[in-house]
Formats: structure tokens, sequence, C-alpha cells
């Protein structure tokens, strides 16, 4: 375990070369994920068609909750992993390591029965049309049956990072992303697969990405490596694992939840060109939303160490410049996005409809895009400070709390409009809400002052 | 140099910190457990209500395991999210450590008996007594009803129960986790303190 920082460099070091250290490789995870969504996309709605688009957009939260399972067990098992190597204890961290590797197994392999076993009546319910199924099914068999090479690879990307190689895990990640987009676009464009090309070119991406794992934590001269008699689950294990990942896991399944809704009403009331306009969106406005969140993670412990210090002054300079950075990245989405709505619609298809309704949803969308940057730093602030009330809270403001209800209500006036307009009117409560919390806790570290 | 070491864990009201305090006149070692706080506190640059608020309390952050799924991409422990119990109980442990590398100490729970599992010259103990007399004991030290002291009792086992659980990979209170365990309630203070220094004389080789 190599401690680079110190914390006399949290406290003293300038603020923006501080910010940029820690951020640029968050930054850079988050958003290879978000880049190979993209091309993805782009790929299949070029290659396939305007209907796997929306076959496509269908599957988005089946995937996200097979990532909520996942972080189930990755995260309880990497937080009790750094735990205990951190005490130099490698005994105990071998056997979570192998319960890992065993947990992941079992999870991966129920969720993939579970699904290949209900498939139809599980997209039809996500919104799936019966134009629109036999794509999203085509792609969701085969991510199904890779599953299980899925979960155990985040599972031991995680623990990768445990153990004291961020980069390798980095990366994987990288690798299986440049991986992903190359052999997609051979499966879609030069062998003609479809989209099961897209799907198959992610599970063989992650097989090899699991591969290369494997090869690391097999390496006996490692202090960490597989042991077979580390496979035997062990309840305190389990149970602590299970336990620390409950919370992440319940953020991630509501997340899911609600894209579910959504996806329906936009099925309702527009069709399967509407729950494609709403693939290729998100999409877009992910990948800025992924960039703030790498600034996010590089703030928390700037903010987190000087506020646990006391140095009140440090942390609002953190707080200040990772504000700017976010709002400055979203901004240059929004101008992007509203300057040429039609352009990036046609990137990803050549479908008159869908251009139409995707680029005329995205300006819609777009309207508040630059003040999300304010709920979300402002969220991250009270989690890096520790006060996960109104954390948990601002963070559930946008995606759950206010967009459940208006989604609920405003299409059956608008229309699919009403989908983008409950997405606009989320973003300004929202906004509004972390505001009022940002003056609220101002006033009161004057007070304390 | 080479140290010894004595960790005393103990169930609440069992006299654990009156026999920690018994060794300490006899072997001339002092003794280590709220004074931990100061020193990491100093040590870290953090204040010290922070650590005062996990002492011995907490297990993991329920709501801050939420941000453990953000990918974490550097391994420092310095990343993330910072106050979290984590952090402070990995810069109490590098304090007890340091601590017991420099001089022979008696360290009163906080899992030293985990965190200094490699030490050469180590004796770890756990305090036992039966609950009245536990509740009795604490209802005089804290001057509150028997009633109330049992409340706490009760609060204060679940605590260090779930504190030490996770915190180390051994089980509270459980014969295996140490090197010996002692029921005061049988033996009383004076008596369990001349054994166990008896024991670390001859484990320690002092004479």
């Amino acid at each position: 375990m190599s401690n680079n920082s110190s914390p006399v460099e949290l406290g003293t070091k300038n603020i923006w070369p501080l910010l940029i250290q820690y951020a640029v490789p968050s930054v850079i995870a988050m958003t290879s994920t978000s880049l190979y969504n993209i091309t993805g996309s782009i790929f299949i709605g070029k290659g396939v068609g305007a209907l796997a688009i929306a076959g496509l957009a269908v599957t988005f939260p089946l995937m996200n909750l097979g990532a909520a399972f996942g972080s189930l067990v990755g995260v309880g098992a990497s937080t009790l992993m750094s735990l205990r190597l951190g005490q130099k204890d490698y005994d105990s961290a071998n056997s979570i390591l192998g319960n890992v590797f065993v947990l992941n197994l079992i999870i991966g392999i129920a969720y993939t029965v579970a699904i290949l076993l209900f498939m139809n009546p599980i997209l039809h319910f996500f919104g799936a049309s019966d134009a629109s199924l036999p794509y999203a099914r085509d792609y969701m068999v085969i991510i199904s049956l890779g599953n299980i090479f899925t979960h155990m690879f985040l599972g031991l990307n995680a623990l990768l990072r445990a153990t004291g190689k961020p980069k390798i895990s980095m990366l994987t990640t990288i690798c299986s992303v440049i991986i992903n987009i190359g052999l997609t676009a051979l499966f879609i464009f030069v062998f003609k697969w479809g989209i099961k090309g897209a799907a198959l070119a992610t599970v063989i991406s992650q097989i090899l990405m699991l591969i290369w794992q494997i090869a690391i934590f097999s390496d006996k001269r490692e202090f960490i490596h597989l042991k077979r008699d580390t496979f035997r689950l062990k309840k305190k294990i389990v149970e602590t694992s299970l336990v620390i990942g409950l919370s992440p896991f319940l953020m991630n399944a509501a997340a899911s939840l609600v894209v579910i809704f959504v996806n329906r009403q936009l099925a309702v009331n527009g069709g399967d060109m509407a729950i494609g306009a709403y693939g290729i969106i998100n999409r877009f406005v992910m990948l800025f939303a992924m960039i703030v969140m790498g600034l996010n993670q590089g703030m928390q412990p700037i903010v987190g160490y000087n506020y646990g210090a006391g140095n009140i002054g440090r942390v609002k300079s953190a707080f200040g410049r990772t504000l700017l950075l976010a709002f400055c990245v979203l901004a240059l989405g929004y101008i992007i996005g509203k300057a040429f709505p039609r352009q990036i619609a046609e990137l990803f298809t050549n479908d008159e409809e869908l251009i139409g309704l995707a680029s005329s949803g995205l300006l819609i969308v777009l309207t508040f895009f630059p003040l999300i940057s304010i709920q979300m730093v402002v969220s991250n602030l009270f989690q890096s400070i520790g006060k996960s009330g109104p954390a948990i809270f601002l963070s559930l403001t946008r995606q759950v709390l206010f967009l459940l209800p208006l989604m609920i209500i405003l299409p059956n006036i608008y229309g699919v409009n009403g989908v983008w307009f409950s997405m606009r009117t989320a973003d300004l409560l929202s906004f509004s809400v972390a505001l009022t919390f940002l003056i609220i806790q101002f006033r009161k570290s004057k007070k304390y002052n | 140099m080479s140290t010894n070491i004595i960790t005393i864990g103990r169930e609440p009201g069992s006299g654990g910190r009156l026999i920690a305090a018994r060794l300490s006149e006899k072997l001339g070692y002092k003794v280590y457990d709220k004074n931990l706080l100061n020193i990491a506190s100093r040590e870290s640059g953090l204040n010290r209500e922070f650590f005062e608020k996990f002492d011995e309390k907490a297990s993991f952050s329920i709501f801050g395991s939420w941000f453990g799924m953000q990918d974490n991409v550097t391994d420092d422990m310095y990343s993330g999210y910072y106050l979290s119990n984590e952090t402070f109980f990995r810069i109490q442990s590098d304090v007890i450590r340091k601590i017991a590398e420099q001089e022979s100490a008696i360290f009163l729970g906080r899992c030293a008996d985990y965190v200094l599992n490699d030490h050469p010259g180590l004796m770890s103990v756990f305090v036992t007594a039966y609950l009245p007399d536990r509740i009795k004991r604490m209802s005089e030290y804290m001057d509150i009803n028997e009633n109330k002291a049992r409340e706490w009792v009760a609060r204060s086992d679940k605590k260090r129960r779930s504190y030490y659980n996770y915190f180390s990979n051994k089980e509270w209170g459980h014969a295996s986790s140490y090197n010996l365990c002692i029921n005061t309630s049988e033996f009383g203070i004076e008596k369990s303190a001349e054994l166990i220094y008896q024991l670390a004389v001859d484990r320690f080789g002092l004479k």
C-alpha cells in the first residue's frame, strides 16, 4: 500500500494542483465508460437501425440493475479489503478475495437465470414494443449470458484498487473500452452481426480483461492472491459486505426503477422512437454528468480533510473551484447541445422521426443543464463533510424525488414533451433545493467562525 | 528496542480500566485509552471531536458506504470519503503502532490486540464480569440508577462488539481472540491484576 499523499499536503498544497491531481484519474475512469456507451450506441444506430436504438434504450435499466447487484458485493468487499490491508492482515484479505470471487459467481448466475427465464415479460414491462423487442432481446440474451463475467470483472476491478493497484485497475477499464469499441465496429460493420455483435463485443472485451485480472490475482508472489482454501464463504465476510453494500445497491436500484418508469411513459405516449430519443439524449447528457462526477471525486478528500482540520477557508476554496469547473463542463454541454441538436442526433441515426424527436427533446432537457452542477457539487460537499442525510436527500432529488411525481403527471397533459418537461422541472427544483441547503450551511459555518 | 505491550479488551463495567491502572503501577507502563484520541488528532491535524464521535462506538458508516460505489481510482487512504470511520481507525492504528514501537505500554480497547497482532512482545487480555456486577459498578461510577446503568451497559456492549468485529478479523469477547480471558466477578480486580502481572513478568522475562 503506498500512501502517496500525506494529510499535510491536503492541508497546505495549493488547491488547483491538488484538485487536478485527485480529479484527473477519476474523470478519465468516468468518461471512458461513457465514451464507450456513446460510440456503441452510434454504431448500433448507424449499423443496425433506429429500432435497435430503442431496443437498446429499453435495456439500460436492466444493465444498471446488474451493476447495482455488482456493487452489492463489490463496495462492501473492497471497503473490508482496504481495512484489512491497512492492518497488513493478508490472511483476512485473501479470504475476502476468495469470497468475493464466489459471491459474484453466485449472484451473477442467479441474475442471469432470472433474466433469461423472464426475458420477454421483463422487456415488455420495461417499455419494449413488439417491434423493438427482438433487438432488446438479442442484445440482452448475450449480455446476460456474459453477466457472470461482467460481475467478476467489476468486482475484481474494485479489489485491484483496494489492493493498491489503481493504475492497473484503470488500465483494465480503459483497455476494455478500447477493445469493446474496436470489436463492436468489426462485428457490426464488417461481420454484419447486428445488435448481437455489440453485445458480444462487450462480453468478449470483459472476458479478456477478466483473464488479465485473474492472472494478476493468481501470482503467488503477491501478498493477495487466489487460494483454493479461501473460496469457502465466511459468514462474517459475506454478512458485512452485503450490509455495507446495501445502501449503494438501493440507490442504484432506485435510479434504475425511475428509468424504467421513464421508458414506460415514453412507450405509452410516444412509442419506440420516443424511447430511442431518450436513449440518445441520455448518452449525450451522461457524458458531461460523468465528468462532473469525476471532478466531485477529486474534491472529496480535499474538502473532507480540511473540514476535519477546521480549515474552512480551504474547504470553501476547493468547493468553489470544483463548482466553477463543473459549471463550465455542463455549460459546454449546454452550448454544444443547444447549438447542434440535429447534428448530435444525426450522429446516432439516419431516421428522420428519431432525429426530430431526439433533437427537440434535447433542446428541452438541456434548459437548466448548467444549473445541475450546483445540485451535484453541493450534494458532494455534504458527502465530503460527512453529513450523509442532506447528501443522500440532495442526490435523490433530481432523479427520484422530484422526477417521479412529475413523470406521473406531466406526460398525461403534454405527451412525450411532458417527459422532457418533467426532467427540466426536476432539474430546476433540485437546483433550488440544493442552493437553499448551501445557503443554510454557509450561514451556519459563519455563525461558528 | 523491543517493547512489551499488554492490550486489555473489556466488557463495560468489568473493571478492565482498574486492572489497567493497577498494572500500570506495578509495571511502570503508561496506559493508553482515550488519550490516544489527542495524539491521533495532533498527528493527523484533524479535530479531536471527529475522533470522539468515532471512538469505540462506530462500525462502518452506513451512508458513507454509498460513496464507495463511485469508482475511486486512487489508492491512497486519503482519497474518497475522507471523514469516514475507516480513516479514523487507520489513523488511530498508526498511532498505536508508533507508540508500541517506542515504549512498553498498556492499551485499553480500540482493537489494539488486532492492530499489534505482529508485535513480538504482545500479551492480549480480555476482562469480563457477570452482568449484575457490571451494572452495579457502572451505576456507582457514573452515579446513575440501576435501570439507566443496565441500558447503558447493553448499549455499550453492542457498540463495542460491532466496533471490534468490524475493524478486526476476530470476534469480540471470544476466548480464541485473546491470550487470556478473566472474569473479575470470580477473582476480583486485585487478584486478576496480580495474576496478569505475574504472567506478564514471566512472558516478558522481567524480574
